[in-house]
């Protein structure tokens, strides 16, 4: 409703009258790539009439009828006079001063700023860094490009989720990924999951994060706000940081243009270990068919009855399969296809765009399809009144199979026994019984064919965002604008198990439907002014109002114990009543705020801002909070005049901010909810018949919730030399997270198990570098290179009086829980240890098997934190020929690996194959009568690798140091000779190549690998989908 | 002055109220209040699943009548109880039956004493389990949420003889008065959502007294003045459960996620994990009790094949092995409806082996040989024995099924009759053992846990009660304390 008035208002302001002296001259300031260059100061030559440019880079001013020439300045950019003759729209583009480091970031609220302005570490990436680089996710593209970023995919798998924290995780349970806005709208990144049937979560079909829907090819840059300082406007929505995503426009260079761009890609997997081929299917040297092991017979042992190979006087078929499990995994195909349309000037401007994708998954019935458009237009008239809007429209599909440790085909695949032949089994009816059940003779197992053909989830996306812009220039100096932006929508997923799968013998057919929306409504009101007050300081002031409401329903029906196979409808069901629910929730929140900037003789800066909000989730009392925030940055070099022939720049900045959050809806009061009991070993859930039956919510309800808050002091430098042919961009940050919301374990005595409470602290303590040098720049060759280093240290303080650990929220393994811990760093996963010798170190040994003594639960199992990062980016240009490559390091972290695990205990891996006949002894100590002695008690090798090979156990947690060649571009722009008589501007031919390959020293496994996904939980391989690696080609057409 | 106009358009928008707009934090998905009709069949099934569930297969294992073969219920077997248990007690005890429970109590008692009532009679059972299986457990101040955030550990004699100092009501007291609110009118009363009696309030009563009789033979080591008086008084009143067809027992359904623990865990998500033991089949051979044991257990291919305890050898094939038969799994009338047999909680068998057991300790009124005898008759007409079987068995086994020897002799058989017709309720059977040490066991092979060389006197505590409550006993007992009460 305030909207709809808002705009009315606006109409009214169409019949002002203008005054008809002077001519009103508007224009768009811009750099050399099309980019606005805000507050520049536009004056009438011999005057002292002037204005300035806006956050866009446009500015409008009434010239006197005698006056004929503009003079456009900015620090940072070399001086400009421009005649305006008898136009009344310009278009001028500035150059950047060689000695000044200067370049345009948009920043919270879609505001464009000169970055030597901030007071705050950002990053921009642009078109070129993620584009054409065979990569789906938009996520994923930016790995290894960015400082204080942390990334992290799923896996391989078509549209699997990937995993971004900036500077660290800040809160104990809310969702740590940054806010991600695309053209000033925040839209949604979550991750909507679909249990993968009684394993939750930990075997889902890896959904996607939602900002994989946004098309590669349709992004101009992505800015990136790393802490709470520079995104502190977009208030409790960026505690985690921000992803500013600008998409492409029309009327930048004034000129209309046509972008037609192609690719195509194929996906090999990669990183699964090497096996051994000696050995085939069974236990203790003897055939079993009924064994998913490989610890049976050598191959070529004569049959006989004793090693099972005779069976009724007939020797059975018995040889290896040395590719049975590569050729599970297929060549996954990619096919990209865009369009763009971009017309008109900086005054009105349309873009029109689409996108189509296509993805075959390199494990069999896995997809994505992506599909999109988008309209946009802009529009200045009556020289005031700026118009735009924008509205995008989505269509995403994914299918996706069962994953993770037990019954899925990838547990089956992933140390599949030596002997088992598979590709008998691939198409239709072979991987059946006559019946249509499930032919795999290991018991509590699926053929892995019948699993993914027979078992997939299929998501069916439809998206919308949108926004309307309305901007009025009140006064040259003032301006406001409205600006109403909307994400929403709709996941129909249907998730299907056949009769006789081994997760769901009886059958389900479940359909989903996943609805989201987030709506924005921001009304800002800039005012600028140079000379403010005094000469040479310039000043802008910012008043903002936001409504936010976030909507969220899922509602599940869910058939269980069907009738028949081969038709999946709910009507098949006999059973609705154990996972059919409906959830929805709505939070809204108010914000107020406000930014106050001064500039003093471009070189000084200071900026402070101020937000409140108003939480729906709140307690009333405590649902108003506050928060400040003031950064400072110093040119030094520009203060005190200094340009060596080495120091060419150098800035200092500084800032201390303050982020506050809300909870999620509902957790005010005490509720009832559906009963259930048990789990997946025995359960039971209302309704019993027709019998309803509901249960307290074992999660008391707080006395009292207050906002989360997150407190963050960061310093940092901006250097240049050698006339910025170096750059250097350090940051040193800590933050302190506060006041966290959560649920706190209580005795379960009290009838409940958890309490919501505001406790708790963590830090964050990094250092993010990006040094960027220039080596060789001549006039026909030149090499960029980027280097962006990050290290993180993160550390749980204090959780609750009583309390030192506390799992994160979410599915996980007794034995192996992503927990929150005092004393270690976020997200520790904790699990048994063997006991050990306190004096050697060496771990005991049970004396009575030779395998290790039991563990003791509740220790330190693996940490998923890497030590540092380290992302160095190449760019090689040659002519008309580019090279670019990204090598990504990442240094330490831990993974424990249910893949490893597997390869081990079922004897597959290369090392199992080894010595077989031979008695084995595990390292370690015997302690009898109080003395320690070294253990030499022997074990068949099958047991050593059975006990190395235990699934939580602490030998399957790897050292995650990897080191990756994350991607190749080699590109071509046809010279423009030729091109120049097809009336195109430019032909760019790429061939690409992502995870070309690997090293990682200390595993036999890709250790980059989070089957969980985007999330807290981090550090699991639950024998999930492996990683791809993807090669191909682009071509691009401007007409 | 246009301008003037729409800033103060612009500021009137803004500063508009907000309070309605952020007032939409009620949850749409839980309510905040619900009748207690919802609540009745939540603690009913919490009860019976508590019963059926982790702790049977725990207690089944320890008493030999299952052996484990896999999994969890393999370790079970060998003592190695660590990391188990949590659910019980969290979700199934003092989550699930005990909160629920005085959620029906708190209500308001001049509408609906007939749910307070049963709540108290059902809580009663809960803190049984609770207290026979771990000793001192919160009881006085459990369940009760914010109200006690750190419920203390009240003493086993003190929850079953009550503490006026600590503020403690014995388990006796709360049946009391649970039956006392039966008494009263009720404006609110259950209906079908009482799966056990339909809302038959005067069954109900009888519930109440055969706790009382329950609770009173776990007295006998250390108390029997008390449980003389208590099942003399109840005898008197004689208002018990006294008939197959009263028995307390709460049924379960045939669809999936209806079905009872046993069924649900044996024969569709664990068929590989436990199977008959050894021993139990040994025992039953020599009463010549087979025609029981096919009830309690199946025959494939007409043939019992159990299992050791603790044994390290390779299980038998799963196809041959005995698993839970059809008393177990499907109501006695309605053999095909698999998992729909009723959880046993309170049975005439019981009464009449508590009141045989109490006659011959006690001295209370009755035969003990009587009784005993009803009780295997109870037992063997209940499991669905044609009669002329059952008289064919007393017949040609008079030494088993009649009394002799010395009072030990005599207590020996009859908890062993007991032992055998609580087949499929672990929990009942190893409270006996550990009062009477009867029937008498053998360690399992390959023993191990807290200590190796007895049978645990009780189960540890759980990991998420030490961790969390300050009132826990720190360190823990070990698995061989035994409880006040045991022999």
């Amino acid at each position: 409703m305030r909207t709809l008035l808002l705009l009315l208002c606006s109409c009214l302001l169409l019949f002002d009258h203008l005054q008809a002296q002077n001519r009103t001259i508007t224009g768009k300031i811009t750099d050399n790539n099309g980019r606005p260059v805000p507050g520049a100061s536009v004056t009438i030559k011999s005057t002292r009439r002037g204005t300035s440019s806006g956050p866009d880079g446009v500015f409008s001013i009434p010239v006197p009828p005698n006056s004929n020439t503009l003079v456009i300045s900015a620090v940072g950019w070399t001086s400009k006079e421009v005649e305006i003759g008898d136009q009344t729209s310009i278009t001028v583009t500035l150059t950047a001063k060689e000695n000044t480091l200067s370049e345009v970031v948009v920043t919270s609220l879609g505001i464009a700023r000169d970055k030597r302005s901030l007071g705050y570490a950002t990053q921009q990436l642009k078109a070129d860094q993620i584009a054409d680089k065979g990569q789906v996710n938009l996520v994923s593209a930016m790995e290894g490009k960015v400082a204080g970023v942390n990334i992290t995919g799923a896996s391989g798998g078509a549209g699997a989720s990937v995993n971004i924290n900036i500077r660290g995780i800040t809160s104990f349970t809310r969702s740590n990924q940054p806010l991600f806005v695309v053209d000033g709208i925040p839209i949604s990144n979550d991750v909507d999951r679909t249990n993968g049937g009684p394993n939750g979560t930990l075997g889902d079909q890896q959904p996607a994060n939602r900002a994989l829907d946004l098309d590669l090819n349709n992004i101009e840059s992505i800015n990136i706000l790393k802490g709470p300082a520079a995104a502190v406007l977009y208030g409790s929505r960026a505690a985690a940081g921000a992803i500013i995503i600008t998409t492409k426009k029309g009327g930048v260079n004034g000129k209309s243009e046509i972008v037609a761009s192609t690719a195509y890609s194929q996906q090999y997997m990669e990183g699964l270990p090497q096996v051994q081929n000696a050995y085939g299917q069974g236990s203790a040297g003897i055939y079993n068919p009924a064994s998913g092991n490989s610890w049976g017979p050598k191959f070529g042992s004569t049959p006989s009855v004793a090693n099972g190979l005779l069976v009724n006087g007939q020797p059975v078929p018995f040889k290896a399969y040395p590719n049975n499990i590569n050729d599970f995994f297929q060549t996954g195909t990619i096919s990209d296809n865009s369009l763009i349309i971009n017309g008109g000037d900086a005054k009105q401007n349309f873009t029109l765009s689409g996108g189509y994708l296509t993805q075959n998954g390199i494990l069999p019935n896995t997809s994505l399809k992506r599909a999109n458009v988008k309209f946009a237009g802009n529009t200045i008239f009556r020289n005031k009144i700026k118009v735009g809007g924008v509205v995008s429209f989505f269509n995403t599909l994914q299918t996706g199979i069962l994953d993770g440790n037990g019954a899925s085909s990838l547990a089956v695949v992933e140390g599949l026994a030596r002997s088992i032949d598979l590709t008998s089994t691939r198409v239709l009816g072979t991987y059946q019984n006559p019946d249509g059940t499930n032919n795999w003779p290991i018991p509590g197992q699926d053929n892995p064919y019948y699993d993914a053909y027979m078992n997939p989830l299929k998501s069916n996306l439809y998206r919308i965002i949108g926004n309307v812009n309305l901007g009025y220039d009140l006064f040259p100096w003032l301006n406001i604008n409205y600006r109403l932006g909307i994400d929403a929508y709709t996941d129909r997923r249907k998730q299907i198990f056949a009769i006789s799968s081994a997760r769901v013998p009886a059958g389900q057919d479940l359909e989903s439907d996943i609805y989201r929306s987030e709506l924005n409504g921001d009304l800002i009101i800039t005012a600028h002014k140079n000379d403010f007050l005094t000469k040479d300081l310039n000043f802008s002031a910012l008043l903002g109002q936001n409504i936010n409401q976030r909507r969220f329903q899922v509602v599940t029906v869910e058939a269980d114990a069907l009738a028949f196979s081969g038709f999946y409808n709910t009507s098949v069901g006999s059973n609705f009543a154990i996972g059919s629910a409906e959830s929805t929730t709505l939070q809204r929140l108010l914000g107020y705020y406000g930014q106050l900037s001064f500039a003093w003789r471009g070189y000084l800066y200071l900026e402070a801002t101020a937000r409140a909000d108003e939480s729906s989730t709140l307690s009333t009392s405590k649902n108003t909070f506050f928060y400040p925030s003031v950064n400072a940055g110093f040119v030094f070099t520009d203060a005190f005049h200094i340009n060596s022939g080495i120091l060419s720049y150098g800035k200092l900045r500084a800032n201390i901010s303050k982020v506050g959050t809300d909870a999620p809806p509902y957790l005010l009061a005490n509720t009832y909810q559906k009963s259930t009991y048990g789990n997946n070993v025995a359960n039971f859930s209302f309704p019993d018949g027709a019998i309803a039956g509901f249960t307290l919510n074992p999660t008391i309800a707080p006395n009292v919730l207050s906002p989360e808050f997150v407190t963050s002091y960061e310093i940092g430098t901006n250097l240049g030399f050698w006339n910025n042919r170096a750059t250097l961009d350090a940051t040193y940050y800590n933050t302190v997270s506060t006041s966290q919301i959560f649920s706190v374990g209580i005795p379960p005595s009290t009838g409940f198990t958890t309490k919501t409470v505001n406790a708790g602290k963590m830090t964050n303590k990094g250092v993010e570098l990006t040094l960027s040098v220039e080596p060789v720049v001549t006039h026909n060759f030149r090499w960029d290179i980027i280097g962006n280093f990050t290290r993180n240290v993160n550390k749980v303080v204090s959780i609750f009086p009583g309390i030192t650990r506390f799992s994160i929220p979410g599915s996980a393994f007794i034995g192996s829980i992503p927990s929150i811990q005092v004393g270690q760093p976020y997200g520790v996963i904790i699990g048994g240890l063997i006991p050990r010798d306190s004096t050697t170190g060496a771990r005991l040994i049970n004396p009575g098997t030779g395998v290790y003594a039991t563990t003791i639960a509740n220790q330190v199992l693996a940490n998923p934190n890497p030590d540092y990062i380290l992302g160095i980016s190449n760019t090689v240009r040659y002519k008309s020929l580019s090279l670019g490559f990204t090598f990504n390091f990442i240094k330490g972290g831990q993974v424990l690996s249910f893949t490893a695990a597997s390869y081990k205990s079922r004897g597959a891996w290369v090392e199992t194959g080894k010595d077989r006949d031979k008695p084995w002894t595990l390292p370690g100590e015997i302690l009898s009568n109080g003395k320690y002695t070294q253990n030499n008690i022997q074990i068949p090798a099958q047991t050593y690798w059975q006990t190395l090979g235990g699934l939580q156990s602490e030998f399957n947690v790897y050292d995650a140091t990897v080191l990756r060649l994350q991607d190749v571009t080699l590109g071509y722009d046809l010279p423009a000779s030729i091109i120049k008589s097809w009336k195109i501007n430019y032909v760019r031919i790429s061939v690409f190549a992502n995870n070309v390959f690997h090293i990682a020293p200390n595993t036999f496994i890709d250790p980059e690998i989070n089957t969980q996904g985007a999330g807290n939980i981090r550090g699991l391989d639950l024998q999930g989908t492996p990683n791809a690696r993807t090669i191909g080609g682009s071509l691009k057409v401007s007409f | 002055m246009k301008r003037m106009l729409i800033l103060l358009l612009l500021a009137g928008m803004v500063l508009g109220s907000c309070k309605k707009y952020l007032a939409v934090n009620t949850s749409p998905n839980t309510p905040t209040t619900v009748p207690p009709s919802v609540l009745l069949p939540t603690t009913e099934i919490g009860i019976a699943f508590a019963n059926s569930n982790d702790l049977d297969r725990a207690t089944s294992a320890i008493m030999q009548q299952i052996a484990g073969v896999a999994n969890q219920t393999q370790g079970y077997d060998v003592y190695n109880f660590s990391g188990a248990f949590d659910n019980q007690w969290n979700s199934e005890l003092y989550g699930g039956s005990v909160n629920n429970c005085v959620a029906m109590i708190n209500l308001d008692s001049a509408t609906s004493p007939a749910y307070s009532g049963i709540a108290k009679l059902e809580m009663a059972y809960a803190f049984s389990i609770l207290t026979d299986i771990w000793g001192d457990v919160p009881y006085s101040q459990a369940g009760q949420g914010n109200k006690y955030i750190y419920p203390r550990f009240d003493k086993v004699q003190d929850i079953y003889q009550g503490n006026p100092s600590l503020g403690i009501t014995s388990l006796f007291d709360l049946v009391n008065s649970g039956l006392a609110d039966l008494a009263k009118t009720s404006t609110l009363k259950p209906k079908t959502d009482d799966l056990v009696y339909g809302g038959d309030l005067t069954k109900w009563t009888r519930v109440g007294n055969t706790l009382l009789l329950k609770f009173a033979i776990m007295l006998t080591n250390v108390n029997p003045t008390m449980a003389k008086s208590v099942i003399t008084s109840v005898l008197s009143g004689n208002n018990y459960i006294n008939s197959n067809s009263l028995d307390f027992e709460v049924p379960f359904g045939t669809a999936t996620g209806n079905q009872n623990a046993l069924y649900n865990f044996n024969y569709i998500n664990r068929p590989g994990d436990q199977m008959l033991s050894s021993r139990f089949l040994a025992l039953e051979q020599s009463l010549n009790d087979t025609l029981r044991l096919a009830k309690f257990f199946t025959k494939p291919n007409g043939v019992f094949t159990g299992f050791n305890n603790g044994s390290n050898a390779p299980a038998p094939p799963q196809a041959t092995r005995s698993q839970y038969g059809s008393y177990l799994i499907a109501p006695v009338a309605n053999p095909t409806q698999l998992g729909a047999a009723p959880i046993r909680l309170l049975t005439n068998f019981q009464v009449n082996f508590i009141l045989a057991e109490a006659a011959l300790i006690l001295g209370t009124p009755g035969d003990p040989n009587a009784y005993y005898q009803a009780g295997i008759q109870a037992s063997m007409q209940k499991i669905g024995m044609a009669q002329s079987d059952i008289n064919a068995y007393f017949i040609a086994n008079p030494n088993v099924v009649t009394l002799t020897g010395t009072t030990q002799q005599k207590l020996q058989q009859i908890i062993t009759q007991k032992y055998i017709a609580f087949t499929g309720n672990g929990i009942e059977v190893f409270d006996d053992y550990r009062r009477t040490g009867y029937p008498i066991l053998a360690l399992p092979l390959n023993p191990g846990g807290d200590d190796p060389t007895v049978i645990p006197t009780r189960l540890p505590y759980t990991n998420g009660e030490l961790s969390t409550n300050p009132n826990a006993p720190n360190p823990r007992p070990l698995v061989d304390v035994k409880l006040w009460w045991a022999k």
